[in-house]
This record gives structure tokens, sequence and C-alpha cells, in this order.
């Protein structure tokens, strides 16, 4: 019996790359800008959607992709609030997307009637972030009754992300979030990433943050 | 938390590029994973003991390199591997710039018999 060394330096996650980049190209061909939307549970994703629905309406066409665990409640949410189209995965327990659950939900989407579509990862700081769907952009949204020391526990999603946003502006005195540990750490780990503070209960600065993903769509035709 | 979905992946790569080889059974599978990917060596091991069973992998070894997350400091002019809750520099308590994100996750090599 012979044995020998056979090299492979390949990713682990190789395949579902294939995958996701043929969701890149299909989204980027129809003219749609995906934007995966990172966030531990209870930070406010489904609220940023609703918000951000009601700041482009008339002026963008927006979809929904939700990933949960179970049931279909933000679907019916998104589509109350204006959403163009949703469709729901239910990840049946697994922690995070991959790009085939995305390439399955394309399938129910029409496209060409999309603007924006927004990919609801599962409620999770940690697994979504090694799996790409074919997004354009990853958005982190994290919220400051969570704690201003998230980029130090877990620090790949802000790492790879290319927009904040901090939720929950509206309690920021009253759970101490500490601001310039948050920024030293975040700038250590992402130099330039924007960061959009926001408030979803009060509305504010939704308008700033709606207003750049529109500029990034229509640099995008 | 998701070991079970990344050794699936990895058996996928490893059992197709050991058919390619013409192999007959896997006898080690070289891995890369940086300490911040995020993945725990022992349920690497308990899912690979699992998900073997019945491959050409099922009598392989599963050897894990680690890489580590880690900073340049300009004022120090010195490289530096951080603690887990800490990216600050040890020497000025300044924090640096990154190196390595230590995210890898890549499968290296495998060896193989036949």
């Amino acid at each position: 019996m012979n044995t020998h060394t056979v090299k492979v330096v390949k990713s682990i996650l190789a395949n579902n790359d294939v995958v996701a980049e043929l969701n890149r190209r299909r989204l980027v061909e129809a003219g749609v800008v995906a934007i995966n939307l990172m966030a531990s549970p209870g930070a406010g994703k489904t609220s940023l959607i609703i918000k951000t629905l009601e700041a482009l309406r008339g002026r963008a066409r927006v979809g929904v992709i939700e990933g949960d665990i179970a049931g279909s409640i933000d679907t019916e949410k998104v589509l109350t609030a204006g959403a163009q189209d949703a469709v729901q995965i239910n990840t049946g327990g697994n922690c995070h997307l991959e790009a085939n659950m995305i390439q399955t939900a394309l399938e129910s989407l029409d496209l060409s009637q999309l603007d924006l579509l927004f990919v609801e990862n599962v409620g999770n700081l940690v697994c979504p972030t090694q799996w790409a769907l074919g997004e354009q952009l990853k958005l982190c949204i994290l919220s400051t009754a969570e704690g201003h020391d998230k980029p130090v526990k877990y620090p790949e999603i802000f790492a790879i992300s290319d927009l904040i946003v901090l939720n929950k502006m509206d309690l920021v005195e009253l759970v101490d979030f500490d601001r310039s540990f948050f920024y030293d750490s975040l700038k250590a780990l992402n130099p330039t990433v924007p960061v959009f503070e926001v408030s979803c209960r009060t509305g504010a600065g939704i308008p700033e943050f709606a207003e750049s993903l529109l500029k990034y769509k229509q640099a995008r035709p | 938390m998701h070991e079970m979905s990344v050794l699936s992946s990895i058996l996928e790569i490893v059992n197709q590029t050991a058919k390619e080889a013409g192999a007959e059974r896997v006898t080690r599978i070289n891995l890369v994973i940086g300490e911040r990917a995020n993945l725990v060596d022992d349920s690497l091991w308990f899912a690979f003991s699992l998900l073997s069973r019945g491959t050409l992998c099922a009598e392989a070894e599963l050897n894990i390199r680690h890489t580590r997350l880690s900073f340049y400091c300009a004022t120090c002019q010195s490289n530096y591997t951080p603690p887990i809750d800490n990216f600050r520099c040890p020497v000025c308590h300044q924090i640096g710039q990154i190196t390595g994100d230590g995210r890898e996750m890549l499968i290296e090599s495998i060896e193989v018999a036949d």
C-alpha cells in the first residue's frame, strides 16, 4: 500500500461560494441590490426593514427574504408595511442561511419588479458571517441595549460588514452604552465602515440610512 | 454551533478529491482553522466521527492547525497577537492595525492510500 499527499488548498465552504456567486450574478443582471442583514435576535432587523420601507415608499421597490428557524410572522409584517414581495425561508433549526436556500427563494421572486432585496438572516452574530449568499452589501445591526463590547466579543461580523446600523439610540443614556469604546474597537476591525445611528422606535436617523441605500442602488442601474 | 454543516462541506470536497486521485481511502485530512472562525475542535471531531462513517474518510485522522488574530502596532513597530477580549498593544495600549484576521477555514491537503 502506498500513501501520498494530495494538495487541496480550498476553502471549506467552496461549494457554498460557487452557488453564492451564481446568485450574485443573477441579482446584478436583474439590477437588484441585495443586502444581507445580520444581527442578534431583537436588535431590530425586521423593524429596520419596516422603517426603511416606509421611508422609501414610492421611490424604490423592495423585496424581502425572511430567514427564521420557524414561522412566517415577519413576512406578514413586511408585506403589510409595503414590501413589493416577500418570501419566507424556515431553516428548521439551522443557525444561518446558506447560498442554496437563497437560490431557491429567488425562484419565487420576480426580480424585474425589485430595486432592493433585504435578506434577513437568522438572528445570530456568529454563524451567518461565514456563508456568502450572493449579496452586494453585508449589513450588521447592533442595538445599544446589547452593549458597547460587542465588536470585541464578536469581531468577525463587525470586520466583514459594509454598513453598520447602531439601533435603539433613544436608549443610549439608559443602558450606559460607551460610544468611544464601541467606536475604538470597531475602527480597529473595520477602519472605514460607515455607521448609521438610528432609532427604529422614534424614526431618528432612518431617512439618512434609507437615502444611502437608494444612492447605492441608483449608482448601479 | 454549526460544525455539522461545516463537516459535511469538508467531506464533500475531500471525498471528491480522493476519488479523483484514485485513492482507496483517506488516511489524514489537514485543515487550517483560524481562532476567530468560531469552530470548536471537539465539535469538529465529534461531527467527523458521525459523518465520515461509510465514506473514504472513515478511518482518517482529522488534523487541525490553528491561525491567530494578529495586529501590527505602528508606534512600537511590532506585531502582536492579543487575547480574545482586548485588541490593544501589550506595550503602549493603543489599538494597532489588523494583519491577520484569524478567520481561515481551509482544507490544506489530504493524505491518501491507494
